[in-house]
């Protein structure tokens, strides 16, 4: 028989995942169920400078929001891409640029093309053929136009940078217009139903006690009702990804507005720089087995592009998974269900997909086991996918500076990103498995940006002979070129956009 | 440029899946690889009227091949369909069609709003908001037109009937056109390297010796390659897809050209009636465990549309994979690769797909060893799928008409399906894992038609009123049919784009 729907959905915690949460909610669900958001004031967020990927632009579309609005509103920026320095090696620099590489020749891909001419001397780097990379170098932005047919300009593919405090005040407008009710106040306790160890209610400070039939675990770390209350467990994953603390702080802007996230590599960590339309976000993720808190502040204290604007503010963390990411009635969405560090800016993604997943399995009262399995399958794959990605960054290095890059350069693989590894190694091919995050071309930027080395390429590239190969290549470097020049620059751009409220 | 380039490649066999891997490369590799195919016109090949799945499109469109010269060089039909006769139970008929079924609505797809209308007693049935199982029922077609956007016509998605042999002409014509050379006679005996065992000659009964690096083995089900001389060993799936004989025969064409394949359930297996522009193949496919070849003949016979055109010929199976679809420098495609019944039109469409993946993997002498590796896990999964879905249709049974029917709706099923099917039934889900070749709707329509029930639907239709969804679905349901109306009839199309000449 049909169950009886969900009534009530409590959000457990504000900043970023509690309001992307409540304000998909209030849209999808269309008013039939009533939404309440608990945050105290007194808790703050984690969110500093927050870094998307173009995904985001979908969550937007489904909320419906004006892009420029939403823009001025959160103080944001264009990404076009991500520049990683000091990875493979001191002095090395690349970009993981969103959006693709060249055009379609015949059969193979495009990339396995510049494969065989790279290696074989005659053809530049990879980023000659990359709208999003080329434009960056130069600081360059302006949305995708297809006035021109298969100009590259329409290739453009961006995210953005934004201030993740104002982004939450922004959704926590739009979620309370759509009839979300806040509940100011800290959860001090919950009540688990005897029978299946459901959640019944949580307690407030003042006493109160709000009921729910499905709750939303946004508490960030410490994930109060997932794992306080439930106990459902942690995969720690830092035998992989060893970084454990950060450093954030803002500092003034600096001259250049960059069109992109800067992670630069330090003896025991990385550092990100994420320049909003106000101010710059900066933050050390380092592991604390290698490195103490103090040298971690200095470091990032010492490498800022302006004035710093605050005190710099230590978080902690462990890399790694919940072990079910819905358990009972609690589903977990933000850090509560697991925290990987922001070096691909995979955190708000995480939030809209697990989002778009709760909607496609979205229980009723029944909460069948069936489809909480298949929900928790599918979170696994995304994050474990995502892990190997991220530790792609670390193995992938030459470097012999720091204990910190000698543990990662040697340390043990994941078996499927062993496997990846292997494909590259042999002939430069790369497997995109179930539509997990990273596509072929962002892998290969960071394979190749780092060093990996192909040991060939696809056989069927010699179908087509060199001297044409290479004149295809030349063209398609010259109009990304020639598009790029005609772009305006980020910071006019943005200008523009600012001024036109 | 590389030096350890192929440069020969060796299809042992022709057929359907020798000939369609043999145009395949040498429009894709150019004439830059030799290509070489080696058949015997002695050895007679098991396809006899061929269905297809739309998919098969793409695979006209790489090569190159003008639909109406196609389908007028093999006796083809057009197949929007299959219809599955007496499954679930007896008397029960329900289509499997291409395309969509019902439009989106909201966050929720569309079979979501028909489970809870229809538990209300309020949705028609599921095949009446689909256009190509309509159009199947009415004997129309047409193929997709974008003429009008939005509209069910632009939707159509279709595959086709085809003589296989005669698709084994039409494609040995191009291949030849296109640089490959054919070789006939019989294989005697096979040359393997001595330090890793790759193949690297067959020898013809009259002494011609044919050199490859690449060995694409096409021979059929017994693998002259990849077991006879690699001994590789064949997963057997006979528990769970238990049929292993068939017995086919045409016959005479029947007053109207159904635009879809039939499969009829009988007391021990199923009958197979595809539709070409000459005559109706036919096949009964058995499980010999349960009954005897007599027997099956005699319901075969018993069961034509049309007076029969020749004897019946039987084929012996074992329904399993290829523990390895490619070892060492042979790769197998068709039946040597494994074997699934026919009751999906699955066949073609994994030959296409493991050239595909042949060329996704294109090899140098070197082997390596990942990328096959990697094309082997590839094709394990695509095929593991299928047979999944195939075993639901016998398992999604409530006959008990025959211990052949009991044993079936009884056997245990692998877990991959256990869970599609448990998922199903709590809420009406259905998850496509990876790229598998069966889509949402596939799943959806099968598990429906069978008769699978579902506990409740998804919670969020129920944001929208119910008189609001019943509206809009009886919306979809007025306009399929009115576009069913403006279609041309099956038979009328044919003959006016692509029929075949009278001989």
């Amino acid at each position: 028989m049909q169950q009886a729907n969900v009534r009530n959905i409590v959000v457990v915690g504000g900043g970023t995942a509690g309001w992307m949460t409540a304000a998909a909610l209030s849209k999808i669900l269309r008013g039939k169920y009533a939404i309440r958001l608990i945050e105290s004031d007194e808790i703050s967020t984690v969110g500093v400078g927050e870094s998307t990927i173009p995904m985001i632009k979908l969550f937007n579309q489904v909320l419906g929001i004006n892009e420029d609005e939403f823009m001025r509103e959160t103080k944001a920026t264009f990404k076009l891409g991500i520049k990683f320095v000091d990875w493979g090696k001191l002095g090395d620099k690349y970009m993981h640029g969103f959006g693709k590489f060249g055009q379609d020749l015949w059969t193979v891909d495009f990339y396995q093309y510049w494969l065989k001419m790279h290696q074989a001397g005659k053809a530049p780097d990879l980023e000659n053929y990359s709208i999003n990379r080329m434009a960056s170098l130069s600081s360059k932005f302006m949305r995708p136009t297809s006035e021109m047919a298969n100009s590259p300009l329409a290739d453009i593919v961006y995210a953005f940078h934004l201030d993740a405090g104002l982004y939450a005040r922004y959704l926590r407008k739009f979620s309370e217009a759509l009839g979300v009710v806040r509940t100011e106040g800290k959860v001090v306790d919950s009540v688990v139903r005897e029978g299946d160890g459901h959640i019944d209610a949580v307690i407030m400070e003042n006493g109160e006690r709000i009921e729910g039939d499905l709750f939303i675990d946004c508490s960030g770390f410490r994930g109060l009702l997932i794992e306080q209350a439930l106990k459902t467990g942690y995969e720690d994953w830092t035998h992989w990804l060893p970084c454990d603390r950060a450093y954030a702080v803002p500092c003034e802007l600096a001259s250049d507005l960059l069109p992109y996230t800067r992670a630069t590599a330090r003896p025991a960590g990385w550092q990100w720089r994420i320049g909003l339309q106000h101010r710059t976000g900066n933050g050390h993720v380092f592991s604390s087995k290698f490195m103490s808190d103090d040298e971690a502040a200095s470091i990032l204290m010492n490498s800022l592009d302006g004035k710093a604007l605050a005190e710099p503010k230590l978080l902690r963390f462990v890399t790694g998974k919940r072990k079910k990411v819905w358990n009972k009635n609690v589903v977990a969405i933000g850090l509560s269900s697991g925290f990987m560090e922001p070096l691909e800016s995979t955190s708000i993604h995480l939030i809209q997909s697990t989002i778009a997943r709760l909607v496609t399995f979205f229980p009723d009262n029944g909460f069948h086991q069936e489809n909480i399995d298949e929900f928790n399958r599918q979170c696994d794959f995304e994050t474990e996918r995502i892990r190997d990605f991220l530790i792609l960054h670390y193995n992938a290095t030459e470097r012999t500076d720091t204990p910190f890059w000698n543990f990662c350069r040697t340390m043990e693989l994941p078996e499927t990103l062993q496997r990846k590894l292997a494909l590259y190694k042999a002939h430069g091919r790369i497997v995109r498995e179930n539509n997990e995050l990273f596509t072929e071309v962002g892998w290969l930027q960071v394979m190749h940006g780092q060093g990996i080395k192909a040991g060939g390429y696809h056989p069927l590239v010699d179908l087509l002979e060199e001297q044409e190969v290479s004149a295809f290549l030349e063209e398609i470097a010259g109009v990304v070129g020639k598009c790029v020049n005609v772009m305006p620059t980020h910071a006019q751009f943005i200008a523009a956009l600012v001024a036109a409220k | 440029m590389n030096d350890s380039l192929i440069k020969t490649v060796v299809i042992v066999g022709g057929g359907t899946s020798g000939w369609m891997t043999a145009v395949a490369l040498a429009t894709t590799l150019r004439g830059k690889y030799k290509i070489r195919l080696v058949e015997s016109d002695e050895i007679g090949i098991v396809g006899v009227g061929e269905a297809t799945i739309p998919m098969i499109q793409r695979f006209n469109r790489i090569v190159g091949i003008d639909e109406n010269e196609f389908m007028q060089a093999t006796q083809g039909t057009f197949k929007l369909a299959i219809e599955f006769v007496n499954w679930g139970k007896q008397g029960d008929r329900y289509m499997h069609g291409f395309g969509k079924v019902g439009t989106d609505l909201w966050t929720v797809g569309f079979e979501q709003y028909w489970h809870k209308m229809h538990r209300m007693g309020k949705a028609a049935d599921l095949g009446e908001y689909s256009i190509t199982r309509m159009a199947a029922r009415a004997n129309k077609f047409m193929p997709a037109s974008t003429d009008i956007p939005d509209s069910p016509l632009s939707e159509i998605a279709y595959a086709y009937h085809f003589d296989a042999s005669l698709y084994a002409k039409y494609l040995r014509k191009l291949s030849e056109q296109r640089g490959v050379v054919r070789h006939e006679g019989k294989i005697t005996s096979v040359k393997q390297r001595e330090h890793d065992g790759h193949v690297e000659a067959v020898v013809l009964e009259n002494g011609e010796r044919i050199e490859g690096e690449l060995f694409i083995d096409c021979s059929g089900f017994r693998g002259l390659l990849i077991e006879d001389t690699l001994k590789t060993g064949f997963e057997d799936w006979s528990h769970w897809l238990p049929c292993d004989r068939a017995v086919a025969v045409p016959c005479a064409s029947a007053p109207a050209l159904t635009p879809y394949t039939r499969a009829t359930a009988h007391s021990a297996g199923w009958q197979w009636r595809i539709p070409l522009q000459h005559r109706i193949g036919n096949g009964h496919v058995f499980c010999s465990e349960f009954m005897s070849q007599d027997e099956a003949t005699g319901i075969l016979l018993a069961n034509l549309d049309g007076k029969p055109l020749a004897e019946p010929r039987l084929l012996k199976f074992v329904a399993g994979a290829r523990k390895l679809g490619w070892n060492k420098n042979v790769v197998a495609i068709g039946l040597a690769s494994g074997f699934l019944e026919p009751l999906e039109s699955t066949s073609i469409h994994m030959v296409q797909s493991a050239i595909a993946r042949l060329l996704e993997f294109f090899p140098d002498r070197e082997f390596s060893a990942v990328d096959v590796k990697e094309y082997n896990r590839q094709t394990r999964f695509e095929i593991e799928r299928i047979r999944d879905f195939i075993i639901m249709h016998y398992k999604l049974t409530t006959r008990d008409d025959s211990p052949f029917w009991q044993a079936c709706a009884a056997m245990a099923i692998p877990d991959t399906l256990t869970e599609k099917l448990e998922l199903f039934k709590s809420h009406g889900r259905v998850v496509r894992r990876e790229n598998e070749l069966f889509t949402e709707v596939g799943w959806l329509q099968v598990m429906q038609g069978q008769n699978l029930v579902t506990d409740s639907y998804h919670p969020l239709v129920d944001v929208q009123s119910d008189a609001d969804t019943f509206e809009y679905m009886e919306g979809v349901r007025a306009v399929i049919g009115k576009c069913v109306d403006v279609m041309p009839d099956h038979a009328a199309y044919i003959a006016r784009h692509c029929a075949a000449p009278r001989s």
